[in-house]
């Protein structure tokens, strides 16, 4: 079906692919724009999380007796306090809201102070007294992979596989005239938006809102409802004007716990990260090991890639699975490859969780498709350009899941305006 | 010694999940004075989607993008639209806003219909004016609407959109997303061989976004995310330590910042897509995606010299290039 | 610690109220004064949201003392617009597409009046080097630094008229 355009105006009236004004823009310069941070509702308390130190420890016993002495103080709650379900995720519920078992990474929430102000809250998280038994670490996928070592979660540290298997990579390499491996590593990075994580909750009626900010209001209030245990008709999860996110706050940060305590304590509760504990706490981008084989004949035509992509997604699986499955559907890049084989493993460490962060594992991959297009254009000595429109999707062309793309495809037309653009500056073409 | 190179990024991106279900919904409500409310789940991070879904509703609806009030992100009032990520919102929630209004619409046009004795499929909305076989007409959206009320009809609207992909099977087979946006970037860097300092000069960004609803807004995303891209390939790395974060604080965490911004082209390639709102796909991640690849085969470019490991810092680059001038590297490259 | 009586001139007004001398300008100006257009990025000088003009130089807010603006001239967000109206740098950044997310905007915009107040010729150079103090994680900069050049050619224009 036909969805562009409509009735006279096939090619929409006006107002789109203009330039109009964002319709947040002059509360946003005029700061008026209200961020979770900004809000306030009298008789509000404070809340802020008591973490891990260490990475890995089994839990024994937490003592809040003395913290709860201290003035201001009204309430410390931990896993034992949450009425329904303990266990928070978008695609694996594997994350505790307050660690109830095992710790699994520096910084798993253990408990949850409320008090009056930031003092009180300030003198109270060092007077909880924590008991744990710490447990070696594991600290990356190849020692997370290896066999013997201990699971991270029950099911052992791979947490998913994702194979594409198309044609026959292994013979196409025997014939191919040019083959090239390569290992590529990328790091760990975090998204830095300027916005900690913030939020406020607040119950009226049996029924809880939550002014977050977040990427994902409506997984959020499925998620308090499950943590509270009770049903989405008492849950309302306001999204807050929200200062930038990059895939960082798909996650849950401060939900659950300002529902927690707005539900027990039956005041409002606000809670606000500090820029630490934002970069300390919220998932990253995949770290990845990808090794990396291309083969083409003497023209430069891809003949296959064989991808092996290892994702360290750390202590939870928050985004990690989806991210190594898009990474292996993208590993081949905007090509057509007949022989295709790729596996992409997303594993569990001790490390900070890995989660969704622009790009979704892309950026790391076509980081190695990328440098091997280079690679096999200088050892057959083409042009850069040459290889890829040689190369890249056309209509008709099959990606590397054997998926037919019909219309829209527009890589050829991005490379020869690219090179046009870069030849019209000059930066290609005689200043070299 | 200053060393130039250019390099070129490819990529491509599905729009949306992958391989599963993402369907986003969407209710419109035309008010008695013209007001196209419109109420979204989708979040708005700064990327710009509640613009982008007012332009599309006031397009649909032949009104000024002023008359539309977007109600975002708010699960008291609004219906599910999925997680603003997967570069998914313009594409997906567009098409349910889109549907919304064309709900709405459709009673404006049967009523505009009997009042001008004409067949509604002849009549489209413009200027806040009924247009006939491409005429505009004296009847108005405004007069259209009272009549509506006369009768005792409202003007709403509901829509949803769910993206058509399959799952993918053991051997991966499957289409895993409805549609794919692409873009190239060229980057032209100079490496200061003494320190090591990567500097990128200049960015071309070629993005097929199929529909381009609002350009700036376009332009910003790539600008920023090639931005992005700079820190990816150069700066940026979150330092671990037995799964401890050494570096959790701006001051120790580096970013590039406005000193280090280079010009940047940006270069918006509309390639419809048949079933995107007006043509649109999405761009907010492929945005980051080729830039750091850019960015280190302009660098292999330069120095003859290439990196496997981000980021490419200065003391990577300055003891590739001492390894390289003992004659220790092979081939001129670095593995 | 005993409070002091904290006076001073914000946004042409002046205010005149007990302030524990442990506390941040910024949190007189959030907590105190309910002006919370001033963000809160990192409480350590890196970010610049909090950007403040104190006597018409930009500071970090979080990085004073309440006791250290006492008898100052102070400028937020919420007094750079005239009545029911925007200042040119607003409508600067509104015009160029310098707003994303918008958490930055704030403590750009004062960033920005801080380098235009002196200088309304500005190079993309000088204009860099006002905002860098300021991160932005969402544009770029590019539209930020267009934004600032747009507002200097409308209050060069304005001048003139005048």
């Amino acid at each position: 079906m036909n969805r562009r355009g409509s009735g006279c105006l096939k090619d929409g009236p006006g107002v789109i692919g203009r330039n109009c004004r964002r319709v947040d823009g002059i509360a946003k310069v005029k700061g008026s724009a209200f961020f979770a941070a900004d809000r306030k509702i009298d008789g509000m308390l404070l809340a802020r999380v008591l973490r891990s130190r260490v990475p890995h420890a089994v839990l024994n016993k937490i003592d809040a007796r003395s913290a709860l002495e201290v003035p201001g103080v009204v309430a410390v709650y931990t896993a034992s306090d949450i009425p329904g379900e303990n266990r928070v995720g978008i695609i694996v519920k594997d994350e505790p809201v307050l660690v109830d078992d095992r710790i699994r990474r520096v910084g798993d929430a253990l408990a949850l102070v409320v008090a009056e102000s930031e003092e009180a809250l300030a003198a109270a998280l060092p007077a909880i007294k924590v008991w744990y038994e710490e447990l070696p670490g594991i600290f990356s996928p190849a020692q997370a992979m290896a066999g013997g070592a201990p699971a991270i979660h029950g099911q052992g540290n791979i947490q998913s596989v994702t194979r594409i298997v198309k044609g026959d990579a292994d013979s196409a390499l025997k014939e191919a005239r040019v083959v090239i491996s390569r290992r590529y590593t990328t790091q760990m990075v975090e998204h830095a938006y300027l916005e900690p994580e913030a939020g406020l909750a607040a119950v009226e009626d049996g029924q809880v809102t939550i002014w977050a900010s977040t990427q994902n209001p409506h997984y959020d209030r499925r998620e308090v409802a499950r943590v509270l245990g009770i049903g989405q008709n008492r849950v309302r999860v306001v999204q807050a004007p929200t200062g930038g996110g990059f895939g960082g706050k798909l996650d849950i940060s401060v939900q659950c716990l300002l529902g927690l305590a707005a539900w027990k304590s039956g005041r409002p509760v606000r809670m606000v990260y500090s820029r630490e504990e934002s970069m300390e706490f919220s998932p990253k981008r995949h770290p990845c090991v990808i090794d990396y084989t291309s083969a083409c004949d003497g023209d430069g035509r891809l003949l296959a890639v064989k991808v092996k992509i290892v994702g360290d997604t750390g202590a939870y699986a928050s985004y990690g699975p989806a991210t190594l499955k898009r990474a292996a559907v993208h590993a081949s890049g905007p090509y057509q490859v007949p022989n295709v084989f790729i596996e992409a493993y997303c594993v569990y460490t001790n490390n900070p969780t890995a989660g969704a962060m622009r790009g979704f594992g892309v950026p790391q991959v076509a980081f190695a498709h990328e440098s091997q297009m280079d690679l096999l254009a200088g050892a057959l000595g083409l042009d850069p350009f040459t290889i890829r429109l040689r190369n890249c999707f056309q209509p008709g062309s099959a990606t590397a899941t054997g998926q037919r793309l019909i219309q829209s495809v527009g890589i050829g037309q991005t490379i020869e305006q690219a090179r046009a653009g870069a030849v019209q500056l000059g930066v290609l073409g005689g200043k070299r | 010694m200053k060393k130039r190179g250019i390099g070129v990024g490819c990529m491509f991106y599905g729009i949306g999940n992958t391989g599963m279900p993402n369907p986003a919904g969407a209710f419109l409500d035309l008010t008695d004075d013209g007001t196209v409310l419109v109420l979204t789940g989708c979040a708005d991070i700064g990327q710009g989607s509640s613009t982008v879904l007012a332009q599309i509703a006031a397009g649909e609806l032949g009104v000024n993008i002023e008359d539309v009030l977007v109600v975002a992100g708010d699960t008291g009032v609004s219906p599910d639209a999925g997680a603003t990520s997967a570069s998914r919102q313009t594409y997906i929630s567009g098409n349910a806003v889109l549907l919304a209004a064309r709900q709405a619409k459709e009673v404006l046009l049967e009523e505009a219909a009997g009042i001008m004795a004409a067949a509604a499929s002849d009549l489209c909305l413009r200027d806040g004016h009924v247009w006939r076989a491409g005429e505009k007409t004296p009847l108005t959206v405004k007069e259209v609407l009272a009549a509506c009320r006369k009768k005792g009809k409202l003007t709403l609207g509901s829509g949803w959109f769910n993206p058509e992909t399959t799952g993918m099977d053991e051997t991966g087979r499957g289409a895993p997303y409805a549609t794919y946006s692409y873009a190239t970037q060229v980057a032209e860097i100079e490496v200061d061989t003494e320190t090591g300092k990567v500097s990128v000069l200049r960015l071309v960004a070629a993005h097929d976004v199929g529909r381009a609803i609002n350009p700036k807004s376009v332009e910003g995303q790539i600008e920023g995310g090639c931005l992005m891209g700079i820190g990816y390939a150069l700066l940026e790395e979150v330092k671990l330590t037995e799964g401890r974060i050494g570096n959790p604080r701006y001051a120790e965490y580096l970013l590039p910042m406005s000193l280090d911004v280079p010009e940047i082209h940006a270069i918006i390639v509309e390639e419809p897509e048949i079933t995107g709102p007006f043509g649109a796909k999405g761009v907010g991640e492929p945005a980051l995606i080729p830039t750091a690849a850019a960015i280190a085969n302009a660098v292999a470019d330069a120095l003859g010299v290439r990196f496997y490991d981000l980021p490419i810092t200065p003391e990577k680059i300055l003891a590739a290039l001492s390894a390289k001038g003992d004659g220790s590297a092979r081939m001129g490259e670095i593995t | 610690m005993k409070p002091f009586r904290f006076t001073a001139t914000i946004n042409g007004r002046p205010v005149d109220l007990p302030v524990n001398p442990h506390r941040r300008l910024l949190d007189v100006i959030r907590d105190d004064l309910g002006l919370t257009g001033t963000k809160e990025g990192c409480g350590e000088g890196e970010c610049g949201a909090c950007t403040v003009l104190l006597n018409g130089r930009p500071v970090n807010a979080c990085l004073v003392l309440a006791p250290e603006a006492a008898g100052c001239e102070i400028t937020t967000i919420e007094g750079v617009a005239p009545e029911g109206g925007l200042h040119p740098i607003q409508e600067a950044f509104l015009e160029a597409g310098a707003v994303q997310c918008g958490y930055c905007t704030p403590g750009m915009i004062l960033a920005a009046k801080a380098l235009l107040d002196k200088d309304l010729s500005p190079t993309d150079q000088a204009i860099k080097t006002a905002v860098s103090g300021n991160l932005c994680r969402c544009t770029g900069y590019i539209k930020i630094i267009e934004a600032v050049r747009l507002a200097a050619a409308k209050l060069s224009g304005e001048g003139d008229a005048v």
